[in-house]
């Protein structure tokens, strides 16, 4: 059953978050004001590469209104951060390595005070030259950027011998396959206020997406103990991976500390576009073989990564992109190596997808290009290589079982959409099925559908792709859950967790979820997340992983808490406890025959008047992992299938997405509303990707600096159906519940586009965005005066 | 306050216009942004500044009736004029919200609802113009607001909803 308001019944609900964001009475930490506040300010680095030969401060710290400049020099601990690694300098000392690179941090009674400060720093630089590709950064003459070298991270995989498979190939494909340099385009920029308490501690109102871990890196930086940090989190206005690693916080907590004041920083565009993180750009080369039954043998990859200038999450992308650009299918021999490479670009880090989306978008081309060599369709082609619900992952490493990947081929295969191209195809058989000489040429299928009654120029074809994510920090890397109930002293149940909200409905999925594990109302509840002197560390908003570790945690949860409560109220009630169970508004009685009394026994509120000591329940665990000792490898899996239909525009070279199928595999349905939101979301974002989004770098330098060139999606462009069907079953047994769905909307769109692509005008694209200038053909009606004066 | 602002306090010209209904007046440069102005004098947090270039709509506006990007828009063009803000949609009852509002909610027409001020009021200026608008009039109304997030869905079954919503109340 697709997915929509009228198929989900009460389900769907109007979140908790709504009506502050439709009236605009939320407050973003962005929206924070204090009386006698600072604005916070950066200098950042004018150059991509550059060693610093000297930093004056003097004439910026005289302006007027200027409360504080900071530079290296003024750092009371660690002058350097990053989640994985801390190889970022927080204001840098001796060089600069790309134009983000903070230099200086000023505090001023005004936002023009500040910018005078800004302009009275002076920094004498001596330019270097810029690495401002993995080539050049590789070259043998190339400068270090780092003392270990331009390599951030190396990882391979290898299974048999590819060398040998290839020799016993029918057919091989060889491409290469390059992404492009997207932007999250948050709509907040990064930003908060950060205020110095009266009692020494410091309070950070700032985004990120997990609070605990921005806490412990501002303790290194501040030289401060952790407990003495408060961090608020939430609500953020977007963050897609993007607000993960630290970006102002150190410097308006730096600011805030130094001065004693409260400080604001909220970034410009063009600081944010300059500063902040991007998806990794990757060229990915992969040699893929089969048999002549359309066996896949033999599957070579090569990924280099643009890591840019610092760590942050580099190495954990490139790992997540190892794992996935072998999939769901299985292959005998194998053999992946791959590599992130530091430059003077931008930063790039953490973002939706995670390395996923390039790993996915080159697979799936290759698997397009083999099913056309062997004259096969796509999806049966698929189908004969997927891999078995009891299969090992993509690691050879343990995987718990679903039986997804079989599930989604089906879903895709009986769908509307694809339906529609087969009957388009069979209609026309002499032009889809011939077979014609030697491949890969002569065997492209034509989709064949209303097109006769367009115009000429304007061609449509459909596409579909597979999609298998995993989900979790995965083996190794620390990856925490927990939470807490609680009856609070006014009779409201409290959930806690150390959660964000950035727009994926955390909030409200939570709220559905106590409701129908509790028979709560919505009034009972009250759920607090995002706070560090609040709640406990639950691990990260990322990774998919928060609704799969609050349902874990609500079902840890569950018995131990509603038998306090259920307990507490029998000693009050002089009832067993056996005969009570917690409902709307309170604790109601069973009756003997085992059905439920209508009556009210005891309100919340009475209960948690009535009782000494709290009532509480409390649960930590870790996500699962893989038993495998492979740094990255994940467990739990979820997968999808998508199936588009394109325009091309053969004039312009313009592709339109005309309508879209997504089924997603990831267990039972937590949050309609927030699925849906998810999955269109998602695919928006991967829309933007293929079509329309670069954030363009020239000699380390942005070109594109704000939104009038980095495209994101409007409502113009995002064109026609979406249909998401979700399937719910878990096979019997199953543990581990609701699967990521945060990410896996946002993959799957760009591989489907460029096999749509294909069947239009009969071109392979391998390179993101789509360049226009690859799809125009000479205009039809110029064809023959050519050919005349020919 | 410094010495520099309270001199800036005295210098800096008044200028009049009313906002959500009431007489306010600034004292501020009159090239002043209107959404700095709202932002930061009138503690209007609800306009939402986003790319400052007039480019996405989070700071969208109603002047005299039609929308604008408040970050365009400078103090002293908005002079004497009625200014809108996502603050200023609803009926000033309490609780009440405007039927566009109440679409946004039932639909689900926003996540981290940060260009959900700019929406509303882009939305609102539709369909006060053309209260049954076909489908391309509603993309090209929307077609400055950048959402991130919902890749519009939501926000079309919410203008759908919303022309609903209106038809019924005006009957």
């Amino acid at each position: 059953m697709l997915l929509n308001r009228k198929n989900s019944g009460e389900r769907w609900r109007i979140r908790p978050d709504g009506p502050g964001k439709v009236t605009g009475a939320m407050e973003y930490l962005t929206d924070m004001a204090l009386p006698g506040m600072l604005v916070g300010l950066v200098l950042r680095s004018p150059y991509p590469h550059a060693a610093i030969r000297s930093i004056h401060v003097d004439q910026a710290r005289k302006q007027p209104g200027v409360r504080a400049v900071l530079t290296h020099a003024d750092m009371p601990g660690l002058n350097a951060y990053g989640i994985a690694i801390q190889d970022q300098p927080v204001l840098c000392h001796d060089r600069v390595r790309y134009v983000g690179d903070a230099v200086a941090a000023v505090a001023a009674e005004t936002l023009e005070q500040a910018e005078r400060a800004l302009a009275a720093i002076e920094v004498d630089y001596e330019q270097l030259p810029v690495l401002d590709s993995p080539a050049k950064a590789l070259a043998e003459d190339a400068d270090l950027l780092h003392p270990h070298g331009n390599v951030l991270h190396r990882n391979a995989y290898k299974t048999g011998d590819v060398e040998q498979a290839f020799a016993n190939c029918a057919h091989i494909v060889e491409e290469t396959y390059c992404t492009p340099r997207q932007m999250h385009t948050y709509m907040e920029t990064e930003g908060g206020l950060f205020v110095p308490e009266t009692d020494g501690r410091l309070t950070v109102y700032a985004p990120t997406q997990h609070g605990f871990m921005d806490r412990l890196q501002l303790s290194r930086i501040l030289a401060m103990p952790q407990g003495d940090i408060r961090v608020v989190s939430s609500p953020i206005g977007g963050s897609f991976g993007g607000k993960d690693e630290l970006n102002i916080q150190p410097y308006g907590a730096l600011l805030a500390m130094k001065t004693g004041y409260p400080v604001r920083i909220h970034n410009s565009r063009w600081e944010s576009v300059r500063a902040g993180l991007k998806r990794h750009p990757m060229v990915i080369t992969m040699r893929t073989g089969v048999d002549e039954e359309g066996h896949l043998i033999a599957h070579q990859v090569r990924v280099t990564a643009d890591t840019g200038p610092y760590a942050t999450l580099g190495a954990e992308v490139l790992n997540f992109a190892t794992e996935h650009v072998t999939g769901p299918y299985q292959y005998a021999n194998v053999d992946v190596e791959s590599l992130s490479v530091f430059t003077n670009n931008g930063m790039s880090g953490e973002f939706r997808g995670f390395g996923g989306n390039q790993a996915i978008f080159a697979l799936e081309g290759q698997m397009d290009r083999l099913a056309e060599c062997l004259g096969m369709d796509p999806w049966m082609f698929r189908r004969l290589n997927l891999r078995a619900a009891d299969d090992p992952g993509p690691f050879g490493q343990p995987i718990v079982r679903t039986d997804g990947a079989e599930q989604v081929w089906r879903a895709l295969h009986d769908s509307r959409l694809w339906r529609e191209r087969q009957a388009a195809i069979e209609r026309k058989p002499s032009i889809a099925c011939m077979p014609t000489g030697n491949p890969p040429t002569g065997l492209r299928d034509c989709y064949q559908g209303n097109s006769e009654s367009k115009l000429p120029w304007l061609k449509e074809g459909i596409g579909a792709a597979y999609v298998m994510h995993g989900a979790g920090l995965g083996v190794g890397i620390p990856d925490p859950a927990g939470g807490r109930l609680q009856l609070a002293q006014d009779g409201r149940i409290e959930a806690l967790f150390g959660y964000e909200e950035f727009g994926q409905g955390l909030i409200a999925t939570l709220e559905l979820m106590l409701i129908e594990t509790f028979g709560l109302a919505a009034e009972d509840i009250r759920i607090r997340i995002g706070d560090t002197d609040v709640v406990p560390d639950s691990g990260s908003s990322t990774a998919s992983r928060a609704t799969s570790m609050m349902w874990k945690a609500v079902q840890n949860m569950r018995m131990p808490f509603m038998s306090a409560l259920l307990e507490a109220a029998g000693r009050l009630l002089h009832r067993n406890p056996g005969q009570l169970h917690m409902g709307r508004g309170g604790i109601y009685g069973r009756a003997d025959h085992g059905g439920a009394e209508q009556k009210l026994l005891l309100p919340y509120r009475a209960l948690a008047a009535a009782t000494e000591e709290p009532l509480t329940a409390e649960t930590r665990f870790s996500y699962p992992v893989s038993p495998v000792d492979r740094v990255g490898a994940h467990f739990l899996y979820t997968y999808a299938a998508v199936a588009v239909k394109v325009e091309v525009n053969t004039l312009t070279g313009r592709v339109r997405v005309i309508d879209q199928f997504h089924t997603v595999a990831a267990g039972p349905v937590m949050n309609p509303q927030g699925y849906l939101g998810q999955i269109e979301g998602g695919s928006s974002m991967a829309l933007g990707f293929t079509l329309t989004e670069d954030a363009i770098m020239s000699g380390g330098h942005y070109v594109t600096r704000n939104l009038d060139t980095y495209l994101v999606p409007t409502i113009a462009e995002q064109t026609g159906q979406v249909d998401v069907l979700p399937i719910e079953d878990l096979p019997p047994g199953d543990s581990h519940g609701p699967r990521g769905i945060g990410e896996i909307g946002s993959v799957g769109l760009a591989p489907a586009i460029a096999a749509a692509v294909r069947q239009a005008v009969g071109k392979w694209v391998c390179k993101l965005p789509i360049d226009p200038a690859e799809l125009q053909e000479r205009p039809y009606f110029t064809q023959k005066a050519v050919a005349v004066h020919e | 306050m410094s010495k520099e602002q309270a001199a800036e306090r005295l210098t800096a010209p008044v200028t009049e216009l009313h906002v959500n209904g009431n007489r306010v007046t600034v004292c501020a440069e009159p090239s002043k942004r209107l959404l700095h102005v709202l932002r930061d004098d009138l503690l209007l947090t609800g306009t939402k500044r986003s790319c400052e270039i007039g480019r996405c709509g989070a700071c969208m506006v109603l002047l005299d009736g039609r929308p604008v990007n408040a970050c365009l828009a400078m103090l002293y063009q908005c002079s004497g004029s009625a200014v809108i803000t996502v603050e200023g949609v609803a009926p000033q009852k309490s609780g009440e919200l405007d039927p566009i509002q109440q679409a946004f909610l039932e639909e689900g027409g926003y996540q981290c609802g940060y260009c959900t001020p700019g929406m509303v009021i882009s939305v609102k200026a539709l369909l006060d113009f053309s209260p049954e608008p076909t489908d391309a009039e509603i993309v090209e109304a929307l077609s400055g607001n950048i959402c991130r997030c919902t890749g519009y869905g939501g926000i079309l079954r919410a203008v759908r909803r919303a022309v609903e919503l209106r038809r019924a109340e005006r009957s």
